[in-house]
């Protein structure tokens, strides 16, 4: 297991300097350079000259690179080209903005989503699985940002509320946190619990049909504890592959509903440099969330193998 | 039955989950009001005002940072030697009088006696002397540096007085150094970026990446009763509708709104919705170099098939009016449109000039313009069925806001709709975006006589000179129509009925806020 891991890690390396590369690429292959969009069309060619000195972008771009993967070596993701503040710092800030919205999506979609699925399953072709099945389709086709305007506007309009604008982190004041990230979370959640939804309902579908099912029944085990005791461990496979990718997209900053609520995470930080052409901003964002991306599926393997003992590495 | 028991409270625990999940929003409702009337009457509250603001700023050196979302900000910590007032005449800031010599090449500043920077020291002349030598640094990449190129020389005779000796009469240099750009700045100060310190009405306190930006009064500002509150909160909220929900729901009670959340805001409860002229204004810019557009008859044809009527009601809902190379909020310095004979829309006439130059059957040819706005979209897709009747036919390029800067300045597009800022001075509407060496006169226009006119009326000193000189070049540009201009629109401000006395101008945000007084 420890070597499997090991490999895991050592198989970043490759991956971590492609994603560099191509970052670095595609950034600056794109028209647009951070100064004029600063200076917009209000600037003289010399200023926007003189601002691209400043910000070291009349260095050749192998020579950008190569100081940017060099500091990356020491843990230094550079310098806001904007601002000339330290990238890294602020990465980790909104970070954990992020990551509390996350996991609070994850709970309200998961907590909706793993039930309903299972029923769903166990009452297969009924009404309510019917109903299930459509609200999930309609959850995955309304887009978020259409659910959080509503939200936003339906209770502000007639019940008068409106989520608390300044982030406040969990463990500082947990009330004060669930007030901030409660619509935000629900939007959220409702995209992944229709997705998770249908993973589980399609998942215990198929355990349900299995052999050993019948075995639980023919020993005389009823309904719940043949679905509970038997069937969830055996069905949590392709939910937790699922869940995990979801958790994935989740930490890279869903942009729009950050954008929506006002919440200062990873998304909308990088979603500005985009805009600004803030080199570093955006290098050192998709490279923190590739790493992410790259990371959580590793807890997801090692997942598999406490879940299922079959599952060797 | 007893089956039935057990998915009844299987049913029950999913329904009370659900509803735990989906209704907390609600129920959270009454606390959470009451929580914010509270923490409103508790802390510092009612003299905090809560602006909307829908861009992040991105720095705070004057000197350095155009960002428009920066400039609201800082523009309330620094003052400039001078200012504007609502009705855009220039008027004292920290230089309380200034005069001019007989030829026009010396201005001297009498600076206001016992103005302090937030650090408790006195500004004088070295101050002003450092900050002007600041922006002049081409080091410093400054965008104002080409408003005072005309400067040769900063002397300070005493600690109150400073002298600039220009190379040429500057008539715009009083205006020009009203603007932020200008701002004096403490010259101990080495990263404007990192410490603010100004000698205007609020200081910079603290700054909350992503989400908020606050600014505490100056006990200490120079003007009397002034500013009106305690704080100032810049509140980052990207998302219109969010600041309106917000706006609503009382959390915020100021936020600049598009005409189309001000028509929907206009019987809210609470909410008064205000506006003004800006000074902006739209244009469709043509490259005079190149072929059909470099003949004058194909660009006053254009002009002549354009209505531009159509695109005050269609793209700004009649919220906006028509405009020539100066915003008509400049009205000191604005022609009436109606003297521009190419603003009758005459699709015979177009077609006949079209004809003469050559092109009885149109051409086709590409319009350009930003996505990031939806008005100039709108604005290229007005022009696009207008420019067809005379058999102009346009493709649309729409682009992102890093490519059209770049599509803008490359001086090769054909067509090109975009927005411009007159200046406070109609040297910068005139000379800036259409001299033959204009800094942003990326149309290849270049006329002799243009250029003379400006140039002279720069160096007018005799205000009615001016006026004659700017209005003789006015409807020569219109005529040779390097750009058509098209609509200068209204701006939308939705204000809490908690909030007395924000008036917003064209003199600015900042005039109007620091004026501006919060109910309990």
């Amino acid at each position: 297991m420890a070597r499997y891991v090991c490999k895991r890690l050592i198989s970043l390396i490759p991956i971590i300097f492609g994603i560099t590369l191509l970052v670095f690429t595609i950034l600056h292959l794109v028209p647009g350079d951070p100064a004029s969009i600063m200076l917009g069309t209000n600037a003289t060619p010399e200023a926007i000259q003189a601002l691209r000195e400043s910000m070291g972008l009349d260095k050749p771009l192998i020579t950008q690179y190569l100081d940017w993967l060099g500091g990356l070596f020491v843990g230094d993701f550079g310098q806001s080209v904007h601002t000339g503040e330290p990238i890294l710092p602020e990465i980790l800030q909104r970070f954990t903005v992020t990551l509390q919205l996350s996991l609070f999506a994850a709970l309200v979609g998961w907590a909706i989503a793993i039930p309903v699925g299972i029923l769903s399953a166990v009452r297969v072709h009924s009404p309510f699985d019917a109903i299930v099945r459509m609200v999930a389709m309609l959850g995955i086709s309304v887009p978020n940002f259409a659910i959080g305007s509503l939200l936003l506007l339906i209770l502000s309009l007639y019940f008068g509320w409106f989520p608390p604008i300044d982030v406040v982190d969990f463990w500082e004041d947990p009330a004060e946190a669930v007030k901030v990230f409660i619509l935000p979370a629900v939007t959220m959640g409702i995209v992944l619990a229709a997705g998770i939804m249908r993973m589980t309902r399609s998942a215990f579908l198929e355990t349900l049909d299995k052999d050993f099912i019948r075995t639980a029944r023919a020993k005389g085990n009823n309904q719940w504890s043949v679905v509970i005791g038997h069937a969830l461990r055996n069905s949590a496979i392709p939910i937790l592959t699922l869940a995990g990718m979801q958790m994935g997209y989740l930490l890279g900053g869903s942009v729009i509903v950050e954008q929506l609520f006002s919440i200062p995470g990873l998304g909308q930080y990088i979603l500005d440099g985009i805009y600004q052409r803030d080199y570093p901003v955006v290098q050192g964002g998709v490279l923190f969330i590739a790493l992410l991306f790259v990371l959580v599926n590793l807890l997801v393997d090692i997942l598999y193998t406490w879940i299922d003992p079959r599952i060797k590495y | 039955m007893k089956k039935i028991g057990k998915y009844f409270a299987v049913l029950l625990t999913l329904g009370l989950l659900l509803a735990a999940c989906s209704g907390g929003g609600q129920e959270a409702a009454p606390a959470q009001q009451e929580n914010q009337e509270q923490s409103a009457e508790t802390t510092a509250g009612p003299s905090e005002l809560i602006v909307g603001a829908e861009q992040e700023p991105v720095g705070f050196d004057p000197h350095k940072v155009p960002a428009a979302s920066s400039v609201r900000i800082y523009a309330l910590v620094y003052d400039s030697l001078t200012k504007l007032d609502e009705n855009l005449n220039v008027v004292p800031g920290l230089a309380s009088e200034w005069s001019f010599s007989d030829d026009g090449k010396t201005i001297t500043f009498k600076l206001r006696k016992g103005v302090t920077f937030h650090n408790g020291r006195e500004m004088t002349a070295e101050d002003v002397k450092y900050s002007f030598e600041r922006i002049l640094n081409p080091d410093t990449g400054s965008i104002a540096k080409s408003y005072f190129s005309s400067i040769e020389t900063i002397e300070t005779p005493d600690p109150y007085t400073v002298v600039f000796k220009l190379k040429y009469p500057d008539s715009a240099f009083i205006a020009n150094s009203s603007s932020a750009y200008a701002s004096i700045v403490a010259k101990e100060v080495g990263d404007l970026n990192k410490e603010a310190v100004g000698t205007g009405p609020f200081m910079l306190d603290t700054v909350e990446s992503g989400q908020y930006v606050l600014l505490k009064k100056n006990p200490n500002y120079f003007i009397e009763g002034q500013p009106g509150v305690d704080a100032i909160k810049f509140q980052i909220m990207k998302d219109e509708a969010e600041r309106l929900a917000a706006l609503r729901a009382g959390r915020i009670d100021i936020a600049q709104v598009s005409a189309d959340f001000a028509k929907v805001l206009k019987d809210a409860p609470g909410i008064t919705v205000k506006s003004y002229q800006s000074m902006e204004y739209s244009y469709l810019g043509i490259n005079v170099k190149q072929q059909p557009f470099d003949d004058p008859r194909v660009r006053q044809a254009i002009s002549y098939a354009v209505d531009r009527s159509a695109i005050v009601e269609v793209v700004w809902k009649g919220e906006a009016s028509l405009t020539g190379p100066i915003a008509p909020a400049q009205t000191a310095w604005a022609l009436d449109t109606s003297r521009y004979p190419s603003y009758q829309t005459n699709v015979e006439k177009a077609k006949e000039l079209l004809k003469e130059a050559g092109y009885p059957n149109g051409f086709e040819t590409v319009l350009e313009t930003a996505s990031t706005y939806p008005d100039m979209v709108e604005t290229a897709q007005v022009l696009q069925q207008q420019l067809q009747q005379i058999g102009i036919k346009t493709t649309i390029n729409q682009l992102e806001w890093g490519n059209y800067i770049e599509r803008w300045k490359s001086k090769e597009m054909s067509l090109l709709v975009g927005r411009n800022t007159s200046g406070i001075d109609p040297d910068r509407s005139m000379r800036f975006f259409f001299h033959t060496e204009g800094s942003a006169n990326v149309w290849n226009y270049s006329n002799p006589q243009y250029d003379q006119l400006v140039q002279k009326a720069l160096e007018a000193t005799d205000p009615a000179e001016r006026k004659s000189l700017y209005e003789e070049a006015q409807i020569l540009l219109v005529e040779d129509a390097p750009n058509l201009f098209l609509a200068s629109p209204k701006n939308f401000y939705a204000v809490s009925e908690k909030v007395v006395g924000f008036e917003p101008s064209a003199a600015g945000e900042v005039y109007a806020l620091v004026k501006t007084a919060k109910k309990n």
